[in-house]
């Protein structure tokens, strides 16, 4: 019955903070009935007029509603449920239920959160997919918010190596923000888990971006920060983080890079571990990274030459055609040669680094 | 008194004959002209009548009907005003012979009896010759369009008095003929073209420029504002194989009848070079109109087209150009004709990686939001992406490079690999209809793009590992083969197609 009662106020949009009042008075007055619920006094005080107006007009679409979530294979996951995930439960401030589509189980793995900029450079990329990636790997679920840049980066690479992940959307899950990630949302439907506090029909608003920044905190057991600038909105992520206690991990970056303020200023002030591999992670929870066998590949010796000068960091085209002497249609082939077989990786404005 | 002439019109770059018919009768004077002109051949009759008086011959107020026939077809600009003048006088016994019924007459004329250029003379004079048609009488203006075209006889005016005397036999014929001009004497090469050597670095830039010469590939290069991108463009053209005489006369031809050719030259001798700014309309671009003129992209026929800054063309304008890119023309079918002008042009596309233009860049921070990159690079339609082979990045050269020493490679050197690897195909399709690797079908590349067991390996694990999109795969084939004939080789490599992967950027996920 409370499942009932907390669908039928979510329906009504009504905020998680007073669908908590509404409850308190539920189980004091034993209401096991949303018809009495909507005539008790009680619940009639705690809400305003227009959210009791929504209350009691959704009376009647309730029964389709139910029904739709099923038939669009949405699952209702409220606080009391076995599969509510444990981290969740026990904050101030946790959802009384969530949307959940994809695969459920994964709420009580060992979830970690990977967040940072929409606009990630090119470093930052490659962090994000090298860790998002080995992390995946060692077992964890990776977790973001399926925004642009680094979310989405992580819950890709996540699923590129065949790992858990899963995303917690600032609108319900008929809203999918970006459009653009809509099929990075249906995979994740398929292959992981997206999951909402907000009922499927409620799109995204600027408001409820931040709030579902404590749900991926929340969810957690710990989060990194791969790249952020100081005024990114990643900071509410980095502060409910902070608030719950969880743990909050960085990766260092340059110093005069706007996108690395926030993880760096993290790590000078101690409030962040500092991560320059994955082990660093890893070790901090006691699990084994998968080892993997140095493999030795062969490469001819102009290979060799583009991975030597690529040691130092990211050249772009027109300075690896000087260095190496090489002509331009051997250089070109070399280098796709090597990023098919993963030893370089090819940026934007043909910049290449090491993989 | 009657009086029977030839002239000719043009629908699209072909013409027909148009036979100019003058009655003379007694009555009131006045000059009617029936037979389906426009305003100006409407108009002709006041300058026809000037043009007279004004070379000291005698306009006889009486009543003229000027007929242009066949009636049907539309007939446009003062091209038959020599023609009516002409008639007129014969009508009145001013031209004594009936030498005028040799000659195909075309010319528009000033009020002061100056015969001045038209447009189209050399598609006209090719047209009329296949007719069978042999002398012609033409303004003195468009003398040198005529000189390139070889067993014909046109006299060239510069006055209405000319042609008169010249019909009286009252002058030497010869004085007016015009000589005969050898292509291969005056196709220049190159002369005041931008060339490669004055381009500093973008090595990969120029050589997927080589590679589409070679191959007729469409280019798209992606860069930031003031990276070289239109300079490149403007050398390509350099490095396309000369034009042949066929061709230049096929490029004339188009010239000609828009009215863009400079007289002074009277044949196209360079391949085109067309930028048609992106405010343009679609009718400016594809041809036709109310009085129908080629486009920009017959214009650019035998050519280049480059469209900069391609994301801001409408979405319209650039999916009329998917017809031309697959067949080489444009039919432009209007209410009374429709016309098919030849439209074959390597289309050289540049944009900016996002709207800012920095996006990916090394020094300069890209301040767009992904929606925005999102949406700039989704103005890209796929068919049309589908026709572009090659992608390349440009990205700005630092001042280190600018003032570099060592020596580019100058455009003659690189031409040179461009014909050979030109050669390699019109051997290869020597049978077909087809001249370049890029207009390979999809049986020719069965045939002529065979991969060998380490070619398909590497294809195989190119897609999986890089993500790429399957449309990119008869790209890269017909790129690779390319490749190999750039470099002699009569079957692809995997290091061809190593290569070729490496211009599909926008097929690429780090692009997203």
């Amino acid at each position: 019955m409370k499942k009932k009662i907390l669908t039928y106020l979510s329906l009504a949009e009504i905020p998680n903070k007073k669908m908590e009042a509404v409850m308190e008075i539920v189980e004091e007055n034993g209401i096991d009935d949303i018809r009495k619920l909507v005539a008790d006094k009680g619940v009639m005080s705690v809400l305003s007029a227009n959210e009791y107006a929504n209350l009691a007009k959704k009376f009647d679409v309730f029964d389709s509603y139910v029904k739709n979530l099923k038939s669009d294979g949405i699952e209702v996951i409220i606080i009391d449920d076995e599969n509510y995930p444990n981290r969740l439960k026990d904050l101030p401030d946790a959802p009384l239920l969530l949307y959940v589509k994809g695969d459920a189980s994964l709420l009580n793995s060992d979830c970690f959160s990977i967040v940072g900029t929409r606009i990630p450079s090119n470093y930052g990329k490659f962090v994000t997919e090298k860790l998002a990636r080995e992390l995946a790997e060692a077992g964890l679920t990776i977790v973001s918010g399926l925004a642009y840049g680094v979310d989405s980066l992580s819950h890709r690479s996540a699923l590129e190596v065949g790992g858990k992940t899963i995303a917690v959307l600032g609108g319900g899950l008929n809203h999918i923000y970006p459009e653009a990630n809509t099929n990075l949302a249906e995979e994740m439907m398929k292959k992981g888990l997206v999951i909402s506090e907000y009922p499927p029909f409620s799109p995204p608003t600027k408001y409820t971006f931040p709030l579902r920044n404590r749900i991926i905190a929340g969810l957690s057991l710990g989060t990194l920060i791969t790249e952020a600038s100081k005024k990114s909105g990643t900071i509410h992520t980095k502060d409910y983080t902070l608030d719950y206690g969880r743990d909050l991990f960085a990766v260092p970056g340059n110093i005069n890079s706007s996108k690395s303020e926030l993880p760096n200023e993290l790590i000078r002030s101690s409030q962040a571990e500092c991560v320059i591999e994955v082990d660093d992670i890893l070790k901090f929870y006691g699990i084994d990274g998968v080892k993997k066998e140095e493999k030795t590949v062969e490469v001819s010796f102009d290979e060799q030459t583009i991975l030597n000068l690529l040691k130092d960091g990211e050249q772009d085209f027109d300075y690896l055609a000087q260095k190496s002497q090489l002509p331009t249609n051997i250089l070109n082939s070399c280098l796709t040669t090597l990023e098919i077989r993963g030893l370089i990786r090819r940026m934007p404005s043909k910049t290449f680094m090491l993989a | 008194m009657l009086s029977t002439l030839k002239s000719f019109g043009l629908t699209g770059i072909d013409g027909f004959t148009v036979d100019v018919e003058i009655d003379i009768v007694g009555g009131l004077p006045r000059i009617d002209i029936v037979g389906l002109g426009d305003t100006a051949v409407k108009e002709s009759k006041e300058r026809v009548k000037s043009a007279i008086r004004n070379s000291g011959l005698e306009f006889l107020p009486k009543s003229i009907t000027l007929n242009l026939a066949p009636a049907d077809i539309k007939k446009e600009g003062p091209i038959y005003d020599l023609a009516f003048a002409v008639g007129i006088l014969s009508a009145s016994e001013q031209i004594t012979t009936k030498d005028y019924k040799d000659y195909i007459i075309l010319g528009e004329l000033s009020l002061d009896g100056k015969v001045k250029k038209v447009r189209g003379v050399l598609p006209m004079l090719i047209s009329a010759r296949s007719k069978g048609f042999r002398n012609f009488i033409i303004p003195k203006e468009n003398e040198n369009e005529a000189s390139f075209i070889e067993n014909i006889n046109c006299y060239a005016f510069s006055s209405l008095a000319q042609v008169v005397a010249f019909l009286n036999r009252d002058v030497n014929k010869e004085n007016y003929l015009v000589k005969t001009k050898r292509f291969a004497d005056i196709a220049t090469k190159n002369t005041n073209k931008l060339d490669f050597e004055n381009v500093k670095g973008q090595k990969m830039a120029k050589r997927a420029l080589e590679i589409a010469a070679a191959g007729g590939h469409n280019v798209l290069m992606i860069g930031p504002p003031g990276s070289g991108k239109s300079m490149l463009a403007k050398c390509f053209s350099g490095i396309l194989p000369d034009l042949t005489f066929e061709e230049a006369l096929e490029v004339t031809k188009i010239h000609s009848v828009a009215g863009e050719l400079d007289l002074n030259e009277g044949i196209i001798t360079e391949r085109p070079f067309r930028t048609p700014h992106h405010t343009a309309t679609a009718i400016s671009l594809t041809g036709g109109g109310a009085h129908a003129k080629p486009g920009e992209i017959s214009l650019a026929h035998n050519g280049v087209l480059f469209l900069d800054e391609f994301p801001e063309y409408s979405r319209h304008l650039i999916e009329t150009l998917r017809q031309p890119l697959e067949d080489g023309y444009i039919t432009v079918a209007r209410n009374l004709l429709t016309i098919t002008y030849p439209a074959s042009f390597t289309l050289i596309a540049s944009m900016n990686p996002c709207p800012c233009g920095n996006y990916g860049s090394k020094d300069r921070e890209c301040s767009c939001s992904p929606t925005q990159i999102h949406k700039y690079l989704s103005k890209l339609s796929g068919p049309i992406m589908d026709r572009i082979d090659i992608h390349v990045e440009v990205d700005n050269i630092t001042y280190k490079e600018l003032n570099a020493e060592n020596k580019e490679e100058p455009t003659a050197k690189i031409k040179e690999r461009v014909d050979k690897a030109r050669a390699v195909q019109l051997e290869r399709f020597k049978n077909s209809k087809v001249f370049s690797n890029a207009k390979m079908s999809v049986p020719q590349m069965k045939k002529f793009c065979p991969l060998s067991g380490d070619c398909q390996r590497l294809m195989e694990t190119a897609f999986t590992n890089l993500k790429l999109s399957a449309r990119a795969h008869d790209r890269i084939l017909k790129v690779a083969r390319t490749i190999a004939d750039l470099e002699g080789e009569e079957n692809i490599r995997p290091e061809h197609i190593a290569e070729a992967i490496s211009y599909r950027g926008l097929d690429r996920k780090y692009f997203k």
